[in-house]
């Protein structure tokens, strides 16, 4: 109990954060300190769309002054540091319930008459090249709501898609999280070998199976027990991470366990306590976080649906859309907090050299456009503290692609985008 | 081409096929015709080849869409007309009723479009095994039980756990595999090597009872004394002058005991610290009337009973009384197991609670494995006996609770209140308890995986040949993939990587362990693969077989049907017929059964919401399961004795146990299985429409939702399913916070063209169920409240119309209007079974089969066992 208290006491306020050199952070972490600081990324979804009439700033007051709208409030203190867009989409979403299938992607669902398809998210594309340097190509995690993949974000994994559109797993619990980052396993460099080795020789063994399985499958049955393969694939390039770090031990985490079984808002705040930390420790440069909808609800007191939520109209169910904004809200400031607080070893904040995005493929309701994306952070050169109006029917991709090129990665396009948001760029 | 045959010779039969869009029921998706003036007279105008405003043509748009590039164009219409972007402001508007109706058509058109553009044409992708199937599989193998459901879930919003492809496979999962077999192995080792263990303890109720409960008592009363003491000297030190002004201020905030709180502002009053409190806030709470009168008379009163020296009476509340009963068998192997109660109810006490909820784990939300009702008397108590299977790293510790005290921390306090109100006291006490027993069951036979292993089992320190071990992997091998051959490749991996672990020091039982885990992480276990080189992909008797078995199973064939498999037989339609049988009237049918129905009929809604136990304390989540079971025990029993589908619609009986008979009203139902009671002429229940499990479904745990109940009628029951709701269809603006009934806050819906056409059909039928409130009891009338604006309470009227359709003056001439559509009712269950046993979407050219299962030509919905057979008999049960 005593020890949940702590916890809690520290995640609420500032982290007492070491600087990322002095700590030796780095020096564990990674393979060898890169004389300027790291970009990172950061998606987090929200799943069904924000409270229309609250959550978006006046469409008539675009540029740096506007008026922070009610639902964005508590981002009041970081108010020169967010930027708002409105009027982007992916076009070929139809399905009102998916927040977060296509909303990295902007693939078309029905892409050669397929009954479903989907295409790389923008994150695994950032995670093809920041990855390469960190134990941890990119880390995604998911709320705990129980039917996660349900109405609101829509199938999926995590928010992350590879690059054959197939779904990629996540952590779903801040203690799974926490163990993935940082538990670390008493073996000496012999046993951690001997153990690579009879690893790679299981995985060469069910691999001679696999491929004498192949003998007289048809193509949609090879393409099926093609995922087998890229399965065995992805855990040798995790042996081969291993094998890279294995003279590296893990970090030591900056926070404590987290406790077991916390959900909603409390899950939220101690899960981004996590991302900040994986970020200090440079154990991953690219983070996803699929954010409970649900659990959160229940966390506020709310007694509505999460999907009666989202069909709101004035009354309970508007009010329940509303404090579920402004919790959200204020969970993102404190992640700026966060972010802010955290100093890179050249002087600068961890938070100027991250990207974090806020949002969702669920506009309001029901609805597909106007999807609401909050882009914030120092890492690829967005013009900071406006809020933009673009065309419309502007693919919500440009916006990826101007945060890509924006982060340095030579990247021509992304999904069905048409180029970048010159006016996104500072 | 042949399947257009086979419907044309249907339909001069005789067959009633009708060819209607609305239906969604044709091979083509064509627009119908009459839409064309529609188009013309609101689009063509600027939408045609010379002017393609917005670079868009609509008049050239074929009506009958075949292919990707125009399905996309007319989605394009159908969003525009949806968000209302089209027609533009300035433009003539369409009327409301012609939109709605033009909607309607495209939008059912859309959705026979994708599902034709995107249909598999018959063709079945292999799929890995479910996290269901895993599980059953590795007990039909090894005897085991693990914990398959750490695995990803399959489930998804579009189709069944058994479609290929949705079932994915990532480098996490693989780990989980080989985690998960390692688990299965090492359980199979500890059941196989204590095989004989026998032992049976019993827990006796009173074992330290009446000590414990005496002993908090007489701590309240010292307390109590304490405390008195503690404020009496308190209170003298108040009534000194010079501490007036300090009491008079505080007492401006801190009113009662609280007061107390502030003993240390007061000048000469003593520590609670030196009367034996921790501090004033402990002294306060531990001494105070409340805490008093909630306790002592309660305690006093479960101390008296002299039924709590031979046993213990399970009480209800925070009191700690004895509101569960526990106990362990800490270190005993996994293995099967029966427990017994011995058991008796009051007789003092309403019959709704005489129930107990036993289960492994304690806490709140208490998770329970069962529900059972008691009958035993004091005079004359029961033995309930209730078989239970251990897994190796599963818990070890029972509880016995009274039905619907733990769900959550509410309900204690709230049952409890209740019982205070009525007698000053607290709640009667209901089910006494004698004693406990466990035994653990010797094991009876071994199971097959286990039983190609016997010569290589050893112990840790055994060596064996590679030869051997060779031998015994590639008949376990056999085994676990269905009787498939392991590659030489493969089996040589295994030997070496067996060898290899031995040298690098570990023992024989450890790396033998390793090698069966990677056995069930590889490809030939983990996928149901067919690869049948036969050009029509006719399936070979073993691939049938296994196909047949996971389908009626979610389970592996067992010994006889893979005998017949070897030899052949299996493919004479007669063979198959009676394994179909023999597979159905199996226990293991249940595996099928149950999650194809939650599936099929979307019952994960009703663990989409906590029930409000504050407005509906009877549908505890003992009765939401019993609501659950009565779903599934309802299927099953048309199953065993081949009654119609048609029951499920409406039916003169229900299959209910003693609990939910109880929540139904209706007496003399004893125990916990599920037995047909025949109902009153006048009742509600009776089929689906009658059950609390729908209309549970089709409520958010408060009230209930009207449209999710329409649409789901529309689904389910009558094979009409409206398309999905539409994206970017403007919100109602002049919506305000009023207090309207629920049909005037829905028929705002119909305002809309765009919402209309969809919820004309839906709505309804939604209004027709409201006499079922959200936990599907009847009720007369409905109210809403909202704070600030009051109350409001209505009579239900139920009465209405199918649109188009057929009307309908309350809700048993709806269930009738519903009833006589079982063909159609029989229709939709036959696609669901479909794309269940195929492990692939529906197809158009699956009509044909729908049309084979379910005759048009027949007088009454047929039998779901025939139903069953029909499609296993059919070319595509066959090839894939």
């Amino acid at each position: 109990m005593i020890k949940r208290r702590h916890f809690l006491r520290s995640s609420t306020t500032t982290l007492a954060l070491p600087f990322l050199e002095s700590a030796g952070f780095r020096r564990f972490a990674s393979a060898a300190a890169p004389a300027t600081p790291a970009k990172r990324m950061i998606f987090i979804a929200m799943g069904y769309g924000v409270t229309q009439e609250t959550w978006f700033p006046d469409i008539k007051q675009t540029g740096p002054d506007f008026t922070l709208p009610a639902g964005l409030a508590p981002l009041a203190r970081h108010r020169a540091d967010i930027t708002i867009v409105q009027g982007l989409s992916n076009r070929y979403s139809e399905d009102a319930h998916s927040g977060s299938t296509f909303w990295l992607t902007g693939a078309n669902p029905h892409e050669n008459g397929a009954a479903f398809h989907n295409g790389i998210s923008v994150d695994q594309v950032a995670a093809a090249a920041f990855g390469k340097e960190t134990r941890f190509s990119s880390l995604q995690l998911n709320g705990s709501d129980k039917d996660l993949s349900g109405p609101g974000h829509g199938s999926g994994l995590s928010l992350s898609w590879d690059n054959r559109g197939k779904p990629i797993g996540g952590q779903n619990s801040p203690l799974a999280a926490f163990h993935r980052l940082f538990s670390a396993e008493n073996v000496s460099t012999e046993q951690l070998q001997l153990r690579l080795a009879q690893k790679r020789s299981m995985l060469d063994t069910v691999r001679e199976e696999a491929s004498d399985l192949q003998r007289g499958l048809a193509k949609s049955d090879l393409d099926k027990l093609d995922e087998y393969f890229q399965g065995l694939r992805e855990i040798e390039e995790r042996l081969a991470k291993d094998e890279q770090w294995q003279a590296v031990p893990k970090p030591k985490s900056p926070i404590q366990p987290p406790p077991e079984g916390v959900t909603g808002k409390e899950e939220i705040q101690i899960m981004y306590d996590l991302m900040v930390a994986a970020l200090q420790t440079d154990s991953t440069r690219v983070l996803t976080y699929r954010l409970p909808i649900a659990n959160l609800l229940s966390s506020l007191g709310v007694k509505v649906a999460a999907h009666d939520m989202s069909h709101y109209s004035p009354g309970e169910r508007m009010e329940a859309s509303q404090k579920r904004d402004a919790a959200n809200t204020e969970l993102l400031a404190g992640l700026l907090d966060k972010l802010k607080a955290v100093p890179e070893a050249d002087g600068t904040r961890l938070f100027d050299h991250t990207t974090v995005v806020f949002g969702s493929n669920l506009s309001h309701v029901h609805n597909l456009t106007n999807c609401p994306t909050l882009i914030t952070g120092g890492g690829s050169g967005i013009k900071l503290g406006h809020h933009l109006v673009v065309a419309k029917d502007t693919p919500l991709c440009n916006a990826w692609l101007t945060l890509l090129q924006g982060s340095g990665l030579e990247v021509e396009r992304h999904g069905d985008s048409s180029g970048v948001i010159k006016e996104l760029i500072a | 081409m042949h399947f257009r045959l086979h419907l044309l010779i249907a339909f001069l039969a005789g067959g009633t096929i009708t060819f209607s869009p609305a239906r969604g029921a044709e091979p083509g998706a064509v627009l119908p015709e009459k839409n064309r003036a529609f188009l013309k007279e609101h689009c063509h105008s600027c939408h045609n080849a010379e002017k393609q405003k917005g670079k868009f043509q609509i008049d050239d748009l074929p009506y009958h869409i075949t292919d990707n590039r125009n399905a996309e164009r007319w989605q394009k219409v159908l969003n525009a007309l949806n968000s209302g972007e089209m027609p533009p402001e300035e433009e003539k508007q369409p009327a409301a009723e012609a939109k709605a109706d033009f909607l309607d058509d495209l939008a059912q058109v859309m959705v026979a479009a994708r599902r034709n553009l995107g249909d598999s044409k018959g063709v079945i992708t292999m799929r890995r095994l479910n996290q269901r199937e895993y599980g059953n599989t590795l007990r039909e193998l090894l005897g085991v039980t693990v914990a398959a459901n750490e695995l990803p879930s399959d489930t998804n919003a579009s189709g069944f756990d058994t479609a290929g492809t949705n079932l994915f496979m990532s480098g996490d999962q693989f780990e989980q595999y080989l985690a998960l077999g390692r688990e299965a192995v090492a359980e199979a080792f500890e059941r196989h090597d204590k095989a004989a263990f026998v032992k049976k303890e019993r827990f006796e109720a009173e074992k330290g009872l009446i000590e414990r409960v005496s002993k908090s008592l007489k701590k309240r009363i010292e307390y109590r004394l304490a405390y008195n003491k503690w404020a009496r000297a308190v209170d003298k030190a108040v009534a000194r002058p010079e501490n007036h002004a300090a009491v008079a201020e505080i007492r401006k905030d801190l009113k009662g005991h609280f007061f107390y709180h502030a003993w240390d502002k007061i000048k000469g009053a003593p520590s609670p610290v030196a009367y034996g409190f921790t501090d004033a806030v402990h002294a306060s709470h531990e001494g105070s009337d409340g805490t008093w009168n909630r306790n002592v008379p309660y305690q006093s009163w479960f101390v008296a009973q002299p039924e709590n020296v031979t046993g213990g009476w399970l009480t209800v509340g925070d009191n700690a009384v004895n509101s569960y009963f526990s106990f362990s068998i800490h270190g005993w192997p996994a293995g099967e197991y029966v427990v017994r109660l011995r058991v008796a109810a009051s007789e003092k006490v309403t019959p709704e609670r005489c129930f107990i909820e036993f289960g492994m784990g304690g806490g709140n939300p208490f998770k329970h494995d069962s529900t059972h009702m008691v009958t035993g008397t004091l005079a004359e108590p029961q033995i309930i006996e209730i078989p239970v299977t251990l897994s190796a790293k599963g818990l070890r510790t029972f509880f016995v609770r009274e039905r619907g005290t733990h769900d959550d921390d509410n309900q204690p306090n709230l049952k409890q209140n209740g019982g205070i109100a009525e007698n000053g006291i607290g709640l009667d006490f209901s089910v006494w308890v004698d004693w406990a027993e466990v035994e653990r069951l010797p094991a009876t036979a071994s199971p097959p995986g286990m039983n190609t292993l016997a010569t290589v089992l050893g112990d840790a320190n055994s060596r064996i040949p590679p030869e051997e071990l060779g031998n015994a992997l590639e008949t376990f091998c056999q085994e676990a993939f269905r009787g498939q051959q392991p590659s030489p490749a493969f089996l040589k991996g295994l030997v070496t990587g067996y060898e290899d672990r031995r040298k690098q020091g570990e023992n024989h039982r450890q790396a033998l362990t390793e090698t069966l885990a990677l056995t069930l992480s590889s490809p030939r276990f983990l996928y149901l693969s067919e690869p049948t080189g036969d050009e029509k992909g006719n399936l070979n008797a073993r691939e049938l077989a296994t196909r047949l078995s996971y389908f009626l199973w979610s389970a592996p064939p067992d010994q006889e049907l893979r005998d017949l498999a070897a030899s052949e037989a299996l493919l004479k339609p007669e063979v198959l017929t009676a394994q179909t049988n023999r597979l159905l009237d199996d226990p293991r049918s249940s595996d099928f059964l149950r999650p194809f129905l939650h599936q099929w009929l979307r019952m994960d809604r009703l663990d989409f919401f906590r029930f409000n136990n504050t407005l509906y304390p009877d549908f505890d989540i003992s009765t939401k399961e019993a609501a659950r079971m009565e779903v599934y025990e309802s299927f099953a029993h048309l199953l065993r004795h081949n009654q119609s589908l048609s029951h499920l619609l409406k039916a003169d009986y229900v299959l209910v146990n003693g609990l939910l008979a109880e929540y139904y009203k209706l007496p003399g139902v004893k125990g916990d299985h599920f037995q047909v009671v025949k109902l009153p002429p006048d009742s509600p229940r009776g089929g689906l429409l009658g059950m609390a499990a729908i209309h549970g479904m089709g409520s958010n745990g408060e009230h209930t939702s009207p449209i999710e109940r329409g649409a789901w009628v529309l689904r389910k029951l009558l094979n009409d399913p409206p398309p999905p709701a539409p994206a970017n269809v403007p919100q109602l603006t002049r919506l305000e916070d009023k207090l309207l009934t629920t049909r005037e806050r829905l028929l705002m819906h119909q305002e809309q063209p765009q919402c209309a056409s969809c919820h004309r059909k839906i709505d309804p039928i939604g209004f027709g169920l409201e006499n079922f409130d959200a936990v599907g009891q009847w009720r007369a009338e409905d109210h809403y409240e909202r704070p600030g604006l009051g109350r409001k309470t209505w009579p239900i009227e139920a009465a209405g119309a199918f649109y188009k359709g057929p009307a309908f003056k309350d809700y048993q001439e709806l269930r009738e209007v519903i009833h006589d559509r079982s063909e159609d009712f029989a229709r939709g269950f036959s696609k669901a079974l479909i794309e269940y046993a195929l492990g692939r979407a529906f197809g158009f050219r699956d009509e044909a089969l729908v049309e084979k299962m379910v005759p048009s030509s027949q007088t009454q919905a047929p039998n779901p066992r025939t139903v069953i057979q029909t499609l296993i008999q059919s070319e595509e049960f066959h090839t894939k």
